[in-house]
């Protein structure tokens, strides 16, 4: 009688997806024979869904660096399951103009309140350090919030204590094409953390005397 | 005596578990919406279209009993269908959201202005929840029980005047307060004994004197009387709502008369079985926003358990679900509460 499959434990969700006639998208994870897996999905049959869908799986892995499996999954090379990343990268798949190139994020960025860029530099064993060049002063705590910043979007760990700028993650992998992506956000998780905050108190039915 | 799991329909089981008599298995019941975005998309039939067309509105709300597998079809997402057709402000917002009454442009200041107009039961919003009721009934006849749902007279008040004009009524004229709610109480009765008509087999009346704005006293004077009225009045099992912590008025709740109290996750599931002492059916409460919501399919079947162990009637949503929340969080319900059944009678 149903239609609903078992298609796994959703993550995340794109309630009204403006580029493509406000369906919901989704972001599941499976467990698989080769580890942690994750299927774009909407219940949508609109006609030409799964062009959208295929764009958005298709963008998440340039902005990524995430790989298609033979069951058409995605995952990340280093088998692991990184869930938090992954939301974001599902979310700003979603965001992505498809009318647009899609591109994998540069490791620099320009950072308005210290007025300096900042790049994060990967040493190829998947540990990373934000760097800032310009003006000093400011740059220091810049570089250590948006060392946080990755720490937080990112579940990134500190390398060590007396590192404070550099950071990893806990597969020891380098996911160079993900970091950029962390990047472009880290410098505001405030901001980050609102719009999420916003997006998920829609829907939500209040009594009468709690909408007052 | 138990008998065998699914040997009943979804229909004689909801029925059944409203006037406490035996059932096969604990029904799994929403009075109150169990609409997503995601269901919305399944059927293509999104809000807020959803909740002015009866096409939709039928479509959508049969997912609860054809997709998740609940033993009931609540078809009246909303809490603002004759506050429209009273003439209440409605901000109809989009498919990710609630329609709600925009309480500060109120449409009474006093008792006299309150105006029950002849048309309310052709006007577009309760006509769908008629009109939907109707197709419902005609596409599944007896196999599944269909809910309507009747606003109760304190909730009318709020949308019509506005909350804290409401309140301080209430407050400084007792008396004026409750000629608001014997006029109001018109609209509970004349809308429900239509939904009967249309076919449903109980109706769900949320009258939100919640706990944190009004006592349990409050509910003796003001309520408690018309909801007896509303037991006589309207001839079908009524489902109470009342959002929030409770537990001071359910033996009030429980001396209406009404079949069943759809009851808040912020009162246990034992205490509240305690308080009602099987005078009332108690319908709920597995917990919203960061259950169902937030968490997993672990956590629902916890409080699935829960209410089942302390021998609640009817399991549920504690209120309508966001409209985010996860399919599967939502199917964990019947398969929990089978799951529960088999493991008791395997220790039997």
């Amino acid at each position: 009688m149903g239609q609903i499959v078992d298609i796994g434990r959703r993550i995340e969700l794109v309630p009204m997806d403006s580029y493509f006639h406000d369906i919901a998208i989704a972001l599941y994870q499976q467990h698989t024979t080769i580890g942690p897996s994750f299927l774009v999905h909407t219940y949508s049959r609109i006609e030409d869904v799964s062009q959208r869908i295929q764009f958005v799986v298709d963008a998440m892995q340039t902005l990524g660096g995430m790989e298609l499996t033979e069951s058409r999954l995605l995952r990340f090379p280093c088998g692991t399951d990184h869930q938090l990343a992954c939301k974001r990268v599902f979310l700003e798949a979603c965001k992505s103009d498809p009318m647009q190139l899609v591109e994998s994020r540069p490791d620099t960025i320009f950072d308005k309140k210290a007025n300096c860029d900042i790049t994060v530099l990967s040493y190829g064993n998947g540990r990373y350090q934000v760097t800032a060049n310009g003006d000093e002063s400011g740059k220091e705590r810049r570089v250590s919030a948006i060392t946080g910043g990755l720490i937080k979007l990112g579940d990134m760990i500190i390398v060590d204590e007396e590192s404070s700028d550099q950071v990893a993650f806990p597969c020891g992998c380098s996911h160079d094409a993900l970091v950029g992506l962390l990047l472009v956000r880290a410098p505001n998780v405030r901001a980050v953390a609102r719009e999420q905050q916003m997006t998920a108190s829609r829907g939500v039915l209040s009594s009468p005397s709690q909408q007052e | 005596m138990e008998t065998e799991i699914d040997s009943m329909t979804s229909r004689q089981r909801v029925l059944a578990a409203l006037g406490r008599e035996p059932v096969d298995r604990t029904p799994v019941c929403n009075p109150t919406s169990v609409a997503t975005v995601e269901l919305m998309d399944l059927v293509d039939a999104s809000f807020p279209e959803a909740n002015r067309q009866p096409e939709l509105m039928a479509r959508l709300a049969a997912t609860g009993y054809t997709e998740l597998g609940f033993d009931t079809i609540m078809p009246v997402f909303s809490i603002i269908q004759e506050s429209s057709a009273l003439g209440c402000k409605i901000q109809w917002e989009q498919k990710d959201n609630w329609p709600t009454v925009k309480m500060r442009e109120p449409i009474y200041e006093d008792v006299d202005d309150i105006n029950i107009p002849s048309d309310l039961l052709i006007h577009q919003d309760t006509k769908c929840v008629l009109d939907a009721i109707k197709i419902l009934k005609k596409e599944y006849g007896d196999e599944v029980a269909v809910i309507g749902k009747t606003m109760g007279p304190w909730s009318l008040g709020y949308h019509c005047f506005g909350v804290e004009p409401f309140l301080l009524m209430s407050l400084d004229d007792p008396d004026k307060t409750m000629q608001c709610l014997d006029k109001l109480k018109k609209v509970t009765i004349d809308f429900g004994v239509a939904q009967i008509e249309a076919g449903a087999d109980a109706l769900t009346l949320p009258d939100h004197a919640t706990g944190d704005l009004v006592s349990g006293d409050y509910y003796r004077r003001y309520l408690r009387d018309l909801h007896i009225e509303f037991v006589d009045r309207i001839p079908i099992p009524l489902i109470l709502h009342i959002c929030g912590r409770t537990v001071d008025r359910m033996e009030y709740i429980a001396q209406t008369g009404m079949s069943a109290f759809h009851y808040d996750s912020k009162n246990q599931p034992q205490e509240s079985i305690d308080i009602t002492q099987e005078l009332i059916s108690l319908v709920g409460n597995i917990n919203n926003p960061e259950t169902l919501f937030a968490r997993g399919p672990e956590e629902v079947r916890q409080e699935v358990y829960n209410n089942l162990d302390a021998g609640v009637q009817l399991v549920g949503p504690e209120c309508a679900i966001p409209l985010q929340t996860a399919i599967e969080n939502l199917m964990e319900i019947p398969k929990a509460v089978r799951d529960w059944h088999k493991e008791r009678a395997a220790q039997n």
